[in-house]
């Protein structure tokens, strides 16, 4: 035990002490419906303005959806693309860096030896089970061959089985559109 | 009671079965719109829109329209009871639970009697001369509701929430009882009717409502009244966002039953508290324009109504506003606070009045 | 013993014998020198330049590899100079190295990737391109070169020199333009070419089998012991549950030699290296089973086919007699293993004319002086110092036989017809579908088993991975069975098994199931000594 580091690694919380008022609570309680009162009356008073036509503050926070679209910020991380070379084959090497530093272990990568010499090791096969990932972007840092990136601004891939977040290489890299399933499958908690 | 002639026997069931068909279809009605405000309400006083999405021929109506499709949706869902359960039970606690407060609304004096076809005929659907203690009785009784539905779920979150409810609802009827006693010793009636003819006496002007002679126990009454129907900042024999309640293993209609109680018992609630602090259906200086008696009457049922809903939108302002108790602090309160509080109030109001008079 | 010496290393007093390296005294005090040329197992040529110290009195630094100790020397190999010189040789070493990481198999496991952390020097001066040499060539059945990445520290070249002596790899050119190859018309095929990827420092010799398959931090990695042969080598087994997908569900990924001193050294042979696919093979058995009515297997959980094998044999022998039922016990099983059948045999009454031990001896594999043994079963001894007869000829068995059990191997044909058989082992074989009773049993990666070599040496080998489905060790299979028959057999792991076994059998006396890492000698063995 070292005196010194204790000292500095513990914090006491020094809680206030309650106050008569406090204590009483009602009139804590009272301040609170006043504060909820008014954001009820003011809020009330901007729809009221708003549904006769004057310009008036907006009365919530709330966005519409669908209707609506919520634009991400340029550097969001949203779902992952392959890139690819200049002659169109995916950048990947399949060096298994993302796939070991993705905390959700959710990239499903196997190997297989490229054609081209130079490039020597490529990927057969690379799944990313969007049902698992938590955008954390380790992916894209890892990457020495800045293969993956999370820069499509594309939130959006429902489906109806846990199969159809899985996405596999050609629909990363833009060759094939991933199209859900419309029937589940047998068995719907089945991985790569 | 009533100073004039009373209809005869089988023409007062007739009327009193009319006015309990029609009590009893107006807490429904209104309860259904208690959804639809608790959502807007609670979305207004956060900054939110609220329920929006239903429609009809792309009409929303503010959302009005997520009240039928609730109501379809709770009718179309499964009916499940679990297996483990006790299934008569499970089926008969909603029932007992939604019916006990459904015949609250029964008692409530809804309007004074009017005087038509040479007879009076009383607006309160069933004129009792011990209506209070009918009323608290009733909401004795739905503690059975919540037991039973905890006990036959056969599952543990169920019965500790069945368990809950029933400790809360037995330890504020006690306090209820208490808070009750200054308020009733002034009014010397137990007839709700009666209760709210006592206070369209005036002095110097002022309407001598339950409210200005008992300012502590109508204080009281809201809070004991919000714990006995398991309102927010005590539903803690519900909690369904963390500690699960009794109804935790029902579905669909049965569900919905319960849901609906819970605003019926607001609606009882805030009925009696009208009744017993407010005036009931009395309107200041109405008596003074010496309008015909039925105009007066219909006014006075209005009264009522808008005077219960002012009261609806209080609780539902408490009830976004606070978090919930822990269940020492609820039983705490109850006992050690509340109760001290009205006995002392009954004390006081008793000497008061010997000293008055 | 050579006599010991006092020096002075890294400011520490170090006792070492006279002669010993500097390199190898500082390992002994757990003080480690960079190295690449360096191998204990191979010649010093002192061609990479690494190792380098700084020795007290000599005006340069000095190689660790090549330096012996003397009384009083005065060593450092963290001082300024030293370090500096250190980081020199690695900027050279790295001048030509391509920085291929990221498909590089030795990525991981890397003496490049290790030194240039520890020691390296973050900012190269090189500015000139790096120079392109051969990437992927074949150069044999087991490994692909390439030559970029070779940093010529020869221990591939010495390999094949002093230990396999096929001669095969060479250093040609010189300077930069220098690059390992085989030489013109010869290929990199002998029994032994495996472990030049063992011992190259860098990735520049890989092993086609294991190439691209798992990232090296994904493996597990397990002692254990090779069964192919009598000589019983320590090995590594590397396996992949992390990953499955990435060995197409293979758990175990390869085989990787470990030192023992007294068995094999570094090395092993490339048969063993590659026999590490029979443990996922197709042909595993995951379930026990036995013939139903219609002829057709129909699959029994183990302790129902220990309880039914075990009731039908004993109704079939008080009919029919012992003598009619025979042991065909496999060489692969362990002491345990082998134990275990002893006292099922000896429940059963079995003559001991009819235990046999497979594999006949006429199936003998190639022997050559560096490890591998034309003796194929590994725990010969083992089963000679438990007391069975290791005569292995099938022709003594008596007719006429009415039932057997056969273990890991094939039977006769005369077994086809028997109306009793059992079939015990971890892969199919033909027979397997002919026995009555088929029991699945542990691959040797599953199980905690000791086995004894040629020479008598007791190895354990540890469990890398869990038995396949249903499957169960050996000794489980015959302590059921024996259980079933209403004899004793109370143990529930192989440890307890070879406590059992070491109280019972004088070969195994005083002997614990932790065995030090380099195995222990039989006691058999000392007393045949004398």
């Amino acid at each position: 035990m070292n005196p010194v580091l204790d000292k500095h690694r513990v914090k006491t919380v020094v809680r206030p002490e309650m106050r008569f008022q406090e204590q009483v609570y009602l009139i804590e309680v009272w301040k609170g419906l006043l504060i909820t009162s008014r954001h009820f009356f003011v809020n009330l008073w901007r729809h009221c303005m708003k549904a006769l036509g004057q310009d008036a503050a907006a009365a919530s926070v709330t966005t519409q959806y669908p209707e609506d679209p919520q634009v991400t910020a340029h550097r969001s991380r949203t779902r992952h693309r392959l890139l690819k070379r200049e002659d169109g084959t995916p950048r990947c090497v399949a060096c298994m860096l993302c796939e070991t530093v993705c905390p959700a272990k959710c990239i499903y990568i196997k190997a297989e030896e490229s054609p081209d010499v130079m490039i020597e090791k490529r990927a057969k096969t690379f799944k990313i089970d969007l049902g698992m990932c938590v955008f954390c972007g380790y992916c894209v840092e890892a990457c020495p061959e800045d293969a993956i990136r999370m820069d499509t601004q594309y939130i959006q891939f429902p489906g109806s089985t846990r199969a159809d977040l899985i996405w596999d290489m050609p629909e990363l890299m833009g060759d094939r559109p991933k199209i859900p399933s419309l029937t589940p499958s047998k068995d719907p908690l089945s991985r790569p | 009671m009533s100073c004039c002639v009373t209809p005869p026997a089988w023409q007062g069931w007739l009327w009193s079965g009319a006015l309990i068909f029609a009590a009893v279809n107006f807490g429904l009605g209104v309860a259904a719109f208690l959804s639809w405000v608790e959502r807007k309400q609670s979305a207004l006083l956060q900054d939110r829109i609220g329920a929006n999405r239903a429609e009809i021929f792309g009409f929303r109506a503010l959302g009005l329209f997520h009240i039928f499709s609730d109501a379809i949706k709770m009718l179309t869902k499964e009916d499940f009871a679990p297996p483990a359960g006790l299934r008569p039970w499970h089926s008969l606690a909603p029932i007992v639970s939604m019916g006990c407060a459904a015949l609250c609304l029964a008692a409530l004096p809804f309007g004074d009697s009017v005087e038509f076809l040479g007879r009076s005929w009383s607006l309160t659907p069933l004129p009792l001369e011990y209506g209070v203690v009918f009323v608290l009785a009733l909401l004795s009784i739905g503690v059975h509701g919540v037991v039973m539905a905890g006990r036959s779920s056969g599952s543990n979150y169920g019965l500790l929430g069945g368990l809950r409810g029933a400790a809360q609802m037995i330890s504020y009827e006690v306090a209820m009882l208490a808070i009750l006693a200054a308020p009733l010793y002034i009014y010397g009636t137990l007839d709700l009717s009666e209760i709210a003819r006592w206070q369209a006496r005036t002095w110097h002007g002022i309407p001598m409502w339950g409210i200005f002679l008992q300012p502590l126990a109508f204080i009281l009454f809201m809070t004991a009244g919000a714990a006995e129907t398991k309102r927010a900042p005590f539903d803690l024999p519900e909690g369904e966002a963390e500690i699960v309640g009794y109804f935790v293993e029902y579905s669909g209609m049965k569900f919905g039953m319960f849901l609906t109680t819970d605003f019926i018992e607001s609606i009882v609630l805030a009925g009696m508290a009208t009744t017993l602090f407010l005036g009931g259906w009395h309107v200041p200086g109405l008596s003074a324009l010496g309008l015909p008696s039925l105009v007066a009457a219909l006014l006075g049922v209005g009264a009522f109504i808008l005077k219960v809903m002012t009261v609806l939108w209080v609780l539902m302002q408490v009830r976004w506003t606070l978090p919930r108790f822990r269940f020492d602090q609820l039983l705490d309160l109850g006992w050690k606070n509340i109760l001290p509080l009205a006995l002392a109030n009954l004390l006081v109001t008793v000497w008061a009045a010997a000293l008055l008079s | 013993m050579a006599k010991l010496v006092k020096f002075n290393l890294d400011g520490r007093e170090i006792e070492a014998p006279e002669g010993q390296l500097v390199i190898e005294a500082a390992k002994d005090v757990g003080i480690e020198v960079p190295h690449y040329c360096y191998h204990p197992g191979l010649g010093n040529p002192g061609v990479c330049r690494l190792c380098v110290c700084e020795v007290e009195g000599a005006p340069k630094p000095q190689m660790s590899c090549r330096t012996a100790v003397r009384e009083g020397m005065k060593v450092r190999t963290d001082s300024p100079v030293a370090r500096r010189a250190q980081a020199a040789s690695l900027e050279f070493h790295l001048a030509n190295h391509p920085l291929d990481c990221p498909v590089c198999d030795q990525a991981g496991e890397c003496h490049l990737q290790d030194y240039y952390q520890g020691y390296g020097l973050y900012k190269s001066s090189v500015r000139e391109d790096k120079r392109h040499k051969q990437k992927r060539k074949d150069i044999g059945r087991a490994v692909m070169l390439d030559q970029e990445r070779c940093i010529q520290c020869t221990r591939c070249v010495r390999f094949t020199d002093e230990v396999s002596k096929t001669h095969e790899l060479g250093v040609f050119g010189r300077g930069d333009r220098s690059v390992l190859d085989v030489y013109p018309g010869m290929r990199l095929d002998n029994p032994y070419s495996g472990n030049v990827v063992d011992i190259c420092p860098v990735g520049a010799l890989t092993d086609k089998d294991f190439r691209f398959s798992v990232r090296a931090w994904y493996l597990d990695k397990t002692p254990s012991l090779c069964t192919g042969c009598a000589r019983v080598c320590s090995i590594e087994v590397h396996t992949n549950t992390r990953r499955p997908w990435h060995t197409d569900g293979r758990r175990v990924a390869r085989y990787k030699p470990r030192y023992n001193t007294e068995v094999n050294r570094w090395w092993i042979c490339d048969e063993g290296r590659y026999s590490y696919k029979s443990a996922d093979s197709p042909t595993r058995l995951k379930a026990s089973s036995t013939l139903g009515a219609d002829g057709h297997a129909v699959q029994v959980a183990p302790a129902d086919a220990a309880a039914r094998l075990g009731s039908e044999l004993g109704r079939h022998i008080s009919e029919r007699g012992a003598d009619g039922f025979a042991f065909i016990l496999s060489g692969t099983l362990s002491c345990e293993d082998l134990f275990a059948a002893k006292q099922l045999i000896s429940r059963l009454g079995v003559p001991a004319s009819n235990i046999v031990l497979a594999p006949a001896p006429e199936q003998l594999g190639e022997q050559d002086d560096i490890l591998r043994r034309a003796e194929k079963v590994p725990n010969l001894y083992g089963a000679t110092a438990l007391g069975f007869d290791v005569s292995r000829s099938l022709d003594r068995l008596k007719a006429p036989l009415w039932g057997a059990w056969v273990v890991d191997r094939e039977a006769p044909a005369a077994f086809k017809g028997l109306p009793f058989t059992v079939w015990q082992g971890p892969n199919a074989v033909r027979f397997t579908s002919e026995a009555r009773w088929v029991l699945a049993a542990s691959h040797t990666v599953e199980e905690k088993a000791t086995y004894a070599n040629f020479q008598g040496r007791l190895q354990r080998a540890n469990r890398a991975v869990e038995s396949l489905g249903e499957s169960q060790p050996d000794w489980a299979w015959f302590g059921a069975v024996l259980r079933a028959m209403g004899g004793d057999f109370p143990h529930q792991c192989a440890g307890s098994v070879f406590k059992a076994m070491s109280a019972a059998e004088p070969a195994f006396h005083g002997l614990s199931f932790d065995l030090p890492a380099e195995g222990a000698p039989l006691v058999a063995a000392e007393e045949a000594v004398r």
